[in-house]
């Protein structure tokens, strides 16, 4: 139950049967019956046959038919040994909050750290830059790889970073050397958060912000090392979910 | 009241109807945030101790011991409040003065205190300011003197703003603790105050004065660690209710907190022959260590944790605000005065464990004491709990990081302020460690 999109994802026998999402708005537990229907839908899976549902998220308190819940960072662990063995650190980024957590090799948290006082750790702060440069949402990252250098922008607070923009344009700086910006300062922030965790190979980027090229190649570049990536990063909390009501599940039997 | 009848130097007038305002708002706020509390540890152990009853009434600021203290003072007892527990009680006991301590735990008041310091400054010094701004202490209010020891640098600042309303009697503790000249300062320090308790009580405080405040507080030491070691098996109290006990005997008159001490222990060693626990013996066991939490608004991490899913229960603390207050009891040769007051000075500087101070390897009673307590309660994880402002627990976070990462315990650093908005991140953090936890109780 994330703050701007609910996730869904169904596992049957140990694999991924299917995965919805939506926005949140203002009714997040309507959004999320939305969503949890259509899943079932798409994995033609009567309702009655889904035998534990947790919920996890800031919004979860407000999940629909859940049975429990489960810690974000306790799901992105699971999540991240589920989809890469060798995973011991992983990294979500949504759009309002920034979390790591260090794991063993079965999933287990070890470590944590969250961070959801700064707004230019997330992905909001590509939306608004996105906004203030008058470019859509999903051409910032592309648009930011032209770039040979960043611009300067006030890294201190997202605050003033629309109205940095419009200083930078005015100084001829390009669209592009202004996206790499945005995403080298938040990889900033991003990297602060993880170094007081501590990082242990290998390293998956999760959350919705790891779908954008342009940040995943600034993090890359001021972490220096490789990022796991997988293939629908937006669902990790959901899929952790998931796997941890598979194991209650197995546990009560 | 202005003390001296001298003009204040650091706090403006407050227009009366402004200030009756606020304390009015602030009190009403309390009273409910302690009901509140209260109903809330009722809810999370619902076969709660009987002898906790009187711990609730006592615990309310503006009910019985106001009353008490009151009525005391009309009869021409004088009431010596104190900030740190270096205070030495059973100098003040002595005197046939009442001791309270008057650090403030009211969230409201601190937005007042920064309209004089900044709002970098401890919140428990704002906090106390701005209380003292609008009189909403009783026991604050009702003091005569108040003893300040100097111990960081907050609290320096706090003793001269707080001039402005009382009499402070000041005291230097040394900030390395084990050279060969602190003691002996320290014994000055002592000596002087108690010269100053006894111009302010207009008592002496004779051997026989002295000998039987000493043998008192030693009678409390033992109620309050008979109590701590009942928490050291299955939980058959929650921690919020140990530590409003342990609280309560912060202003309580303290032979009577002794004897109903020793009564809810007995209630608590029936039940744990009858393995009454107040919540599952597989609870994760959790203990708070850092800057001191005051009743009644600073209950906020104790409650997170013990009303979190999965629930954690609080088994001990390294708190002075709790299991610190009355651990180490005063040990005497002889009874004289000067044995007497030896042991005084000895018990309070040696045994600290606040990091006001530094030792030859830093603050290493502090890291011995924890990884005692971690051992002796079986800790599955501990919070490290720090206001901020607070340079000197920040800063030994990661010394004790260490130590605890050597015996595979868990440490999480929350910090927080005198604030009730961020509940909701704090559950997040607080639900996460637990959760962690848990996992490796069941592994």
């Amino acid at each position: 139950m994330g703050i701007q999109t609910v996730k869904v994802v169904i596992l049957k026998d140990g694999t991924v049967a299917s995965r919805s999402k939506a926005f949140s708005g203002f009714e997040p537990t309507k959004a999320a019956e939305q969503a949890f229907e259509e899943a079932l839908k798409n994995a033609k899976i009567p309702k009655k046959d889904v035998v534990q549902i947790l919920a996890t998220g800031s919004g979860m308190e407000m999940a629909p038919y859940a049975n429990g819940t489960v810690s974000m960072m306790g799901a992105d662990a699971k999540a991240g040994v589920f989809l890469f063995p060798s995973a011991r650190t992983v990294i979500d980024i949504g759009a309002e909050e920034a979390r790591a957590v260090k794991c063993d090799e079965r999933g287990f948290m070890m470590d944590f750290v969250v961070n959801e006082r700064c707004a230019a750790g997330a992905g909001t702060f590509i939306e608004a830059m996105a906004r203030a440069l008058e470019v859509k949402l999903e051409d910032m990252g592309p648009l930011s790889l032209k770039a040979e250098r960043a611009s300067p922008i006030n890294a201190s607070c997202v605050i003033f970073g629309e109205s940095d923009v419009v200083t930078l344009i005015h100084r001829q700086e390009s669209k592009p050397e202004i996206a790499r910006a945005v995403f080298d300062a938040m990889a900033d922030r991003v990297s602060s958060m993880v170094h007081r965790l501590g990082i242990n190979l290998e390293v998956v980027l999760a959350g919705g912000v790891a779908k954008d090229v342009g940040f995943i190649e600034s993090l890359k570049r001021n972490l220096g090392i490789n990022l796991l990536i997988p293939e629908y990063p937006e669902y990790a909390g959901a899929l952790g979910a998931a796997l941890t009501a598979a194991n209650r599940v197995k546990a009560a039997k | 009241m202005k003390s001296q009848g001298q003009e204040r130097k650091y706090v403006p007038e407050l227009p009366q109807k402004e200030a009756e305002e606020l304390r009015n708002s602030a009190k009403t706020m309390s009273m409910k945030v302690m009901a509140d509390n209260i109903q809330r540890m009722k809810k999370t152990a619902p076969n709660r101790p009987e002898a906790m009853q009187y711990f609730d009434d006592i615990s309310n600021f503006f009910g019985q011991r106001e009353k008490e203290i009151r009525a005391e003072k009309e009869k021409g007892k004088k009431v010596i409040g104190y900030f740190c527990t270096f205070a030495p009680i059973e100098l003040i006991l002595a005197a046939d003065a009442i001791p309270v301590r008057v650090s403030s735990g009211f969230y409201d008041t601190s937005k007042l205190g920064d309209r004089i310091v900044p709002v970098e400054v401890c919140p428990v010094i704002r906090s106390t300011i701005g209380a003292k701004m609008v009189g909403l202490s009783p026991y604050l209010e009702l003091s005569d003197a108040i003893i300040s020891t100097l111990t960081c640098d907050g609290m320096t600042k706090l003793s001269e703003i707080m001039s402005d309303y009382k009499p402070i009697l000041t005291m230097s503790p040394p900030r390395v603790k084990d050279s060969a000249q602190s003691l002996h300062l320290w014994s000055e320090e002592i000596k002087a105050v108690k010269a100053q308790i006894e111009e302010v009580t207009g008592n002496k405080i004779t051997s026989k004065k002295l000998r039987a405040a000493i043998e008192t507080m030693q009678k409390a030491t033992k109620a309050f660690r008979r109590l701590q070691d009942l928490r050291k098996g299955n939980p058959v109290i929650m921690g919020r209710d140990a530590m409003l006990v342990n609280q309560t005997s912060m202003w309580d008159d303290i032979k009577r907190w002794t004897e109903k001490t020793e009564a809810l222990c007995d209630e608590l060693e029936k039940r744990v022959q009858q393995k009454a626990w107040a919540c599952p013996p597989d609870t994760p066991r959790v203990l708070v260590t850092g800057t001191p939490m005051f009743w009644p608004d600073n209950w906020k991490v104790p409650t997170l944790i013990e009303e979190a899913t999965p629930q954690g229960v609080l088994v001990a603390d390294e708190l002075c605000s709790s299991d610190r207050i009355l651990y180490d009891p005063v040990g005497i040769d002889e009874w004289t005065m000067d044995d007497m007051l030896k042991g005084i000075s000895e018990r309070y500087l040696m045994a600290s464990t606040c990091p006001c101070f530094t030792s030859k390897d830093g603050n290493e009673d502090r890291i011995n004491w924890l990884l005692n307590k971690t051992k002796e309660f079986k800790v599955n994880g501990v919070i490290y709990y720090v206001v901020r402002g607070c340079m000197l627990y920040a800063m030994e976070y990661s010394r004790v990081k260490k130590a605890l990462d050597r015996i595979n315990i868990p440490v999480y650093y929350l910090d927080t302020e005198y604030t009730r908005e961020d509940v909701g991140q704090l559950k997040t953090r607080v639900e996460a460690f637990l959760e962690m936890l848990t996992a490796r109780v069941d592994f």
